[in-house]
């Protein structure tokens, strides 16, 4: 999961980008408006974690102004500002749900995942394809009831593959979304990391499609 | 009964002391313009009975030899030849010789025999009253001094007195009723402009405009001013205090949230501790700045829509609600306008709302239901729930909310202070679907 964390301030930002990095997301920083609003339109991320009081302008004009270009993608709104008037303005502009500061990380984590999963048309928490099963509150990957362990990167890799099924997702959108922006992997990489994958989880798990991409088959795989 | 003569209106104040004055003045008027009529239609008719009885005196033929003296005055007036006609005249020599007006025809007028002029009342032929003036003269040749007497029916003195009384009576009552009519005008005229602000008070009040009137005389004029310039203080204050809270919320809650995620990242044995006191700090913020922020019933203003009021909550929640998959049901009767602050109202339902949110599993609901003198709002969700104890703890005065249910639980603090403002009753118990139901309840009368 790779998310767009606008945030103006530097001391929240970082911690709360340490945080989500523990837990396995990606984050991008931007500090004001501007910058969210060219990386929003070039870049591809799963969610936007957007705080309101932004130093060039509010929030909410930010993300109405995103919506009316038709990018659709989660948002979550960081507000201190608690009063449902402001609240309200949030949802009008386009919001996809709040959380307000102070949070704990652990909120952050719940809401985003529950964003990216729905934005991927899952309404459970828990996603099964085959034998394989993806919490994606608890952040884990099993196969047969059996969690499985993973680096980040790599449950980054599995998690978007089974949110994706039965799509078939190709090697640009699995490297925007699974990988830093500035250590983009040429295509050996992925290989090389689908291929420990594949130990990991069975063989037949992850179907390549020549010139298109990958697929999870764990129910095909079975049979 | 004096705070009650304080709570006239002025208008009856005015025309109770015209009242006053037009009874006290007028007939004290009248009585003294009749007293004086009296006094001189009593001078002039003494006056006219002291020349007849001169010229009486004067005809008196003194012819030495000649008893009786002759006489045959002329008077000039007829009444003095018809009989009984009250005019009458009588000139008396000794004790037998008289010589009498033909009006007095057999009768004859009592004598006082008094040597200067004087004035007396007697009772003539046919019962009237007569003032009668009488001399007592010395001829020469007579050793007997002559008495002679004029007298006239004082009655025609009293029918005009009160002839003119009458008349006065009818004028000064026409007068007075003219005055109350003038007063009564003249207070209408003079009072409108205090009817005229009242009116523009009114619409204040029910919202039909948003200022006084202020195209009035001078001294009014000034008051109005003063009452827009009060009334728009009045709402530059609320919202200068809900921009403060609202900033004050942001500068503190940004470092807040900066502690939370670094105390995140300490050992979990410090952690806690650290993390407790965030909290307090942070529920103290929230309960203070909403408390400011907190506008309470208006006093001006139309009734408030309550549907259009909730529509932008409503609709931010139902998103919420599709986002994290809860089934999210509301509704609203036919709903009269009511007495709340917008922002109250948002806050409060909002506040409700996202609590039950947080908490539903599945599924949450709303009813606002219009009572014929009460609007309830009822929140439902199929969440944990709170025990009997702890929704009992939670109602208590100065009972905290969040301490019964932890973390966004403070929302029903916040709750509970507006339904407190409002004149309101909460109340909490377990919901059909399962979780808590909350219910605030509010008269609709006008507080």
């Amino acid at each position: 999961m790779k998310i767009l964390l606008v945030e103006d301030d530097t001391a929240l930002a970082e911690g709360l980008c340490a945080s989500l990095k523990d837990a396995g997301v990606l984050v991008e920083l931007a500090g004001d408006g501007r910058t969210a609003d060219f990386l929003v339109s070039t870049e591809r991320y799963d969610a936007v974690v957007l705080d309101l009081g932004l130093p060039d302008g509010n929030g909410a004009q930010w993300l109405s102004g995103w919506r009316e270009r038709d990018i659709d993608l989660p948002v979550l709104i960081l507000t201190a500002r608690e009063r449902w008037s402001d609240k309200a303005a949030g949802f009008s502009a386009g919001a996809d749900d709040y959380v307000t500061k102070p949070f704990e990380t652990a909120e952050v984590l719940f809401r985003l995942r529950a964003l990216v999963r729905r934005a991927h048309g899952h309404a459970h928490p828990v996603i099964s394809v085959g034998d394989l099963t993806l919490d994606t509150h608890a952040g884990q990957v099993s196969r047969s009831g059996m969690p499985v362990s993973l680096t980040a990167q790599e449950f980054r890799l599995v998690s978007h593959l089974i949110q994706a099924t039965p799509r078939v997702v190709s090697r640009t959108e699995l490297s925007e979304h699974v990988y830093d922006g500035d250590q983009e992997p040429d295509s050996n990489v992925i290989d090389v990391q689908v291929s420990r994958l594949r130990r990991k989880l069975g063989n037949h798990t992850i179907e390549t499609l020549r010139g298109q991409g990958y697929r999870i088959t764990a129910g095909e795989d079975s049979r | 009964m004096l705070a009650k003569l304080r709570r006239w209106p002025i208008s009856v104040r005015m025309l109770v002391s015209a009242l006053v004055l037009v009874l006290l003045v007028l007939p004290l008027a009248g009585t003294l313009l009749a007293w004086n009529f009296r006094e001189a239609v009593n001078a002039s008719f003494n006056d006219r009975l002291d020349s007849l009885l001169n010229v009486l005196i004067a005809g008196i033929e003194y012819q030495p030899g000649s008893e009786p003296p002759l006489h045959n005055p002329q008077l000039g007036d007829p009444r003095f030849d018809r009989v009984y006609s009250g005019w009458y005249w009588q000139i008396q020599l000794g004790d037998d010789r008289v010589l009498t007006s033909r009006s007095l025809w057999d009768q004859r007028l009592s004598e006082a025999r008094a040597t200067n002029r004087r004035s007396r009342e007697v009772t003539g032929p046919r019962g009237q009253t007569l003032r009668v003036l009488e001399q007592r003269v010395q001829l020469g040749s007579f050793s007997d001094p002559i008495n002679v007497a004029v007298a006239a029916d004082l009655s025609e003195v009293r029918e005009e007195v009160s002839r003119f009384q009458a008349l006065l009576t009818v004028s000064l009552a026409t007068l007075g009723g003219l005055l109350l009519v003038m007063f009564g005008l003249q207070i209408r005229w003079g009072l409108a402009p205090l009817r005229r602000i009242e009116r523009s008070l009114r619409e204040v009040e029910s919202g039909q405009r948003s200022a006084l009137d202020t195209d009035l005389p001078e001294e009014l004029a000034g008051m109005a001013r003063t009452m827009n310039l009060v009334l728009e203080r009045d709402q530059v204050l609320i919202e200068r205090g809900r921009a403060t809270a609202g900033n004050l919320a942001h500068a503190l809650k940004t470092p807040l949230a900066v502690l939370h995620t670094q105390v995140e990242t300490l050992p979990e044995a410090q952690r806690s501790s650290f993390q407790k006191e965030l909290h307090r700090l942070n529920d103290a913020v929230r309960h203070h700045l909403a408390r400011a922020s907190t506008a309470g019933p208006p006093a001006f203003g139309p009734g408030l829509e309550v549907v259009d009021a909730l529509a932008p909550v409503i609709q931010g929640l139902t998103m919420l609600a599709k986002r994290r998959g809860i089934r999210f049901e509301y509704r609203m009767g036919c709903l009269s306008p009511t007495r709340f602050e917008q922002q109250d109202l948002q806050e409060l339902v909002g506040n409700l709302l996202e609590n039950a949110l947080n908490w539903a599993k599945q599924s949450a609901t709303l009813d606002v239901v219009q009572g014929p003198d009460s609007l309830t709002i009822e929140v439902n969700d199929d969440g944990p729930g709170m025990s009997d104890e702890d929704c009992q703890r939670a109602l208590e005065r100065g009972g905290r909310l969040d301490e019964a249910r932890s973390g966004s639980g403070l929302g029903l603090s916040i709750v509970k202070d507006l339904v407190q403002l409002y004149g309101g009753q909460l109340s909490l118990g377990r919901s059909d679907l399962g979780g808590l139901k909350v219910i605030a309840q509010f008269p609709t009368r006008a507080p």
